[in-house]
């Protein structure tokens, strides 16, 4: 009886191809506007994600946060709200091996390096020994800093292999570097190190650029950023949970630890707040969903507006073949099977109209993704929604005019002229 | 005599715009008996009610009073769900305007009867061929309505009206639209459905000509049968 059905329905689309491929039209934009949204959406989401996840999944950010982001904050407060170095000692100490490290970072400038008339610029960036592991860090060549280069401030760097490569060229070897002295031109101040180890550059997700305009960093110890700098200003520390430790649950715990041991410093108007970046991720991943849904669901005013369409051809068409049913009826069709037969008819058409807007819709999707610079990650979930929608909306809009089909009177349908 | 009795219809009414003051009887009180395995021809002019009562013993439109007896099953008892299957399966229909499905070739507006009786789809397709050869339209098969002549189209109607083995073909003016030589045609079919396989037929038609090569011919007119003739194949003009 489907079969059957589905044979009719085929045979009345090809007897109007124009009507029914305007019909499929809407359902055909419809659809591909869902696939294309949820398409770039899923991507830019994944891209997200995974530049997170570069991050370190286990890396927790604490920083102390004025409860009123409005009150005015006097030099004092400036002062509360920044970690000492004891209290993230206190903190390693008080969770030994559940931490992995703690990082610390200030920034000592950015400038320039020149060798030989080639020039690379540079951002100078005072580390601590936990940096390395929360930024996943992978050292080339030579060392990390030692306990006294960290505890004396020493002039002693970590430079990349792309900066290396930008000053000397792609054949030199980057070991040859180590223990050499570099001058590093700051706002016109000359900072001298010696380097003792060379990272690999990582490129920043979904940047393109040429080498010769990327500005790599050079690490030094923390010590020496803030002897640069003549500051200590720690506004902010990532501590890396260690593997296997949950870090969102971590990161309640040191929020816990910390709120009670700077309670006096924090008072009723600061806080402290820790956010893993599991957290941060998820919530990210929420977020993008939430508005890929809520474009999605723009999108979907078409679907349904292409439905109205096919409700309005399956009537006309109804009405065209008022005849033809009302001999059907006097041949002895069942009312239900005048509906089945229309419904099929509205069905077939809408399921046409999916998978071509399912096409198209990936074509679309991937070309704007391929443009936009991410990896074009397809939702299948969106393929299977979109083509149960489309029968549904087949279902939906052709229901009331196959019902209309199928109630008619046959008298009165063989009369219609 | 009323176990061979195939049709029963007792003081038969028919009205429209029941319960105004516009009310209008189309039928005013039909009593007939048709037996299994007679040709009756029903003869009237247009307005007699010819049409409103092939309408009432096909089934395609109820009595507003009196009753109608199909094959043993009161059809005024019937719940409307029921009556498409008892067209399906009792009556076979032919038109003046032949009502073959377009864009559906000879073997399927054939079949189509068979498809709602739900007859399996190989012995649908076998009893088709015969009854297309039947009414000489074997090489046809395939063409659609709009690739047949007037007289091509009624023949596909016929056998379609013979798909279900229907108890009763109802012919509703079936030569009306074809000049007189395909019409000759069409009545032999019928003259031979009738002799060699004992069809019980009923033909609606104005015409005392074609009346008149009926073995029973009733007249009607104005909603009332004013005669009823056995014709004994004796002095028919």
């Amino acid at each position: 009886m489907i079969k059957e059905n589905c044979k009719l329905a085929i045979i009345s689309i090809k007897a109007n191809k124009m009507r029914a491929f305007l019909t499929m039209l809407g359902i055909i934009i419809g659809v591909c506007a869902v696939i294309a949204i949820m398409t770039v959406g899923n991507s830019m989401t994944a891209d997200v994600k995974k530049q997170l996840e570069g991050y370190g999944v286990q890396n927790i950010t604490i920083y102390i946060n004025p409860i009123d982001y409005n009150a005015e904050l006097s030099e004092a407060d400036n002062e509360n709200m920044q970690f000492k170095p004891e209290t993230l000692h206190k903190l390693s100490e008080k969770f030994g091996k559940r931490i992995a490290g703690v990082s610390v970072e200030a920034s000592a400038g950015s400038g320039s390096v020149i060798v030989d008339g080639k020039k690379a610029n540079v951002d100078v960036l005072g580390t601590s020994a936990g940096y390395y592991k929360a930024n996943k860090i992978k050292i080339l060549n030579g060392n990390n800093f030692t306990e006294f280069d960290y505890e004396q401030g020493k002039n002693t760097a970590i430079i990349s292999d792309k900066f290396v490569e930008q000053l000397y060229g792609k054949e030199f070897k980057p070991e040859n570097l180590l223990g050499k002295e570099l001058e590093i031109n700051i706002d016109d101040n000359y900072l001298n190190v010696t380097v003792v180890g060379v990272y690999e550059y990582k490129m920043e997700g979904g940047m393109k650029g040429s080498n010769k305009n990327i500005t790599t960093t050079v690490y030094v110890p923390l010590k020496s950023a803030w002897n640069l700098t003549h500051s200590q200003e720690i506004y902010e520390a990532t501590v890396v949970a260690a593997d296997g430790e949950n870090a969102s649950v971590l990161a309640e715990e040191v929020k816990n630890y910390l709120s009670e041991l700077l309670a006096n410093n924090l008072g009723d108007r600061f806080t402290v707040e820790a956010y893993s970046n599991q957290s941060m991720i998820e919530e990210n991943t929420k977020t993008m969903n939430q508005m890929t849904m809520a474009i999605s669901m723009i999108a979907a005013i078409a679907l349904i507006v292409g439905g109205i369409g096919v409700m309005n051809i399956m009537t006309v068409s109804i009405t065209e073949r008022t005849r033809e049913i009302g001999t059907r009826k006097a041949l002895g069709a069942p009312d239900g099977m005048i509906m089945l037969q229309f419904i099929s008819e509205a069905i077939i058409i809408c399921l046409i109209g999916g998978i071509i807007g399912i096409a198209l819709g990936l074509i679309l999707g991937n070309v704007a993704v391929h443009f936009m610079g991410y990896a074009p990650h397809v939702s299948f979930a969106s393929i299977y929604m979109s083509v149960g929608f489309s029968m549904a909306i087949g279902v939906f809009f052709g229901y009331s005019p196959a019902k209309h089909a199928a109630n008619m009177n046959p008298i009165d349908a063989l009369r219609y002229e | 005599m009323s176990k061979d009795i195939l049709l029963s219809a007792r003081d038969i009414r028919k009205s429209y715009y029941v319960g105004t003051p516009n009310e209008l009887e189309i039928l005013h009180g039909i009593d007939l008996d048709i037996r299994k395995g007679e040709f009756v021809s029903i003869v009237g002019q247009s307005g007699s009610g010819k049409s409103t009562l092939m309408n009432i013993l096909g089934i395609l439109d109820r009595q507003t009073s009196g009753k109608y007896v199909l094959d043993g099953v009161d059809i005024s008892k019937a719940p409307n769900k029921a009556l498409s299957s008892l067209r399906n399966k009792h009556i076979g229909f032919v038109f003046q305007t032949y009502n073959l499905i377009a864009r559906t070739d000879a073997i399927a507006n054939v079949e189509m009867p068979m498809l709602y009786a739900g007859v399996p789809e190989k012995k649908r397709r076998q009893r088709a061929i015969e009854l297309l050869e039947m009414v000489g339209m074997g090489e046809r098969m395939h063409h659609t309505p709009d690739e047949l002549s007037g007289g091509q189209k009624q023949r596909v109607a016929i056998a379609r009206a013979m798909a279900n083995n229907p108890d009763i073909i109802l012919a509703d003016e079936p030569t009306g639209a074809l000049d007189s030589k395909t019409g000759r045609l069409v009545m032999d079919i019928f003259h031979e459905l009738h002799e060699k396989q004992g069809k019980t037929i009923v033909l609606i038609t104005h015409s005392n000509e074609l009346a008149a090569e009926t073995p029973r011919i009733i007249t009607i007119s104005d909603g009332n049968i004013i005669s009823e003739k056995i014709n004994d194949g004796k002095g028919v003009a």
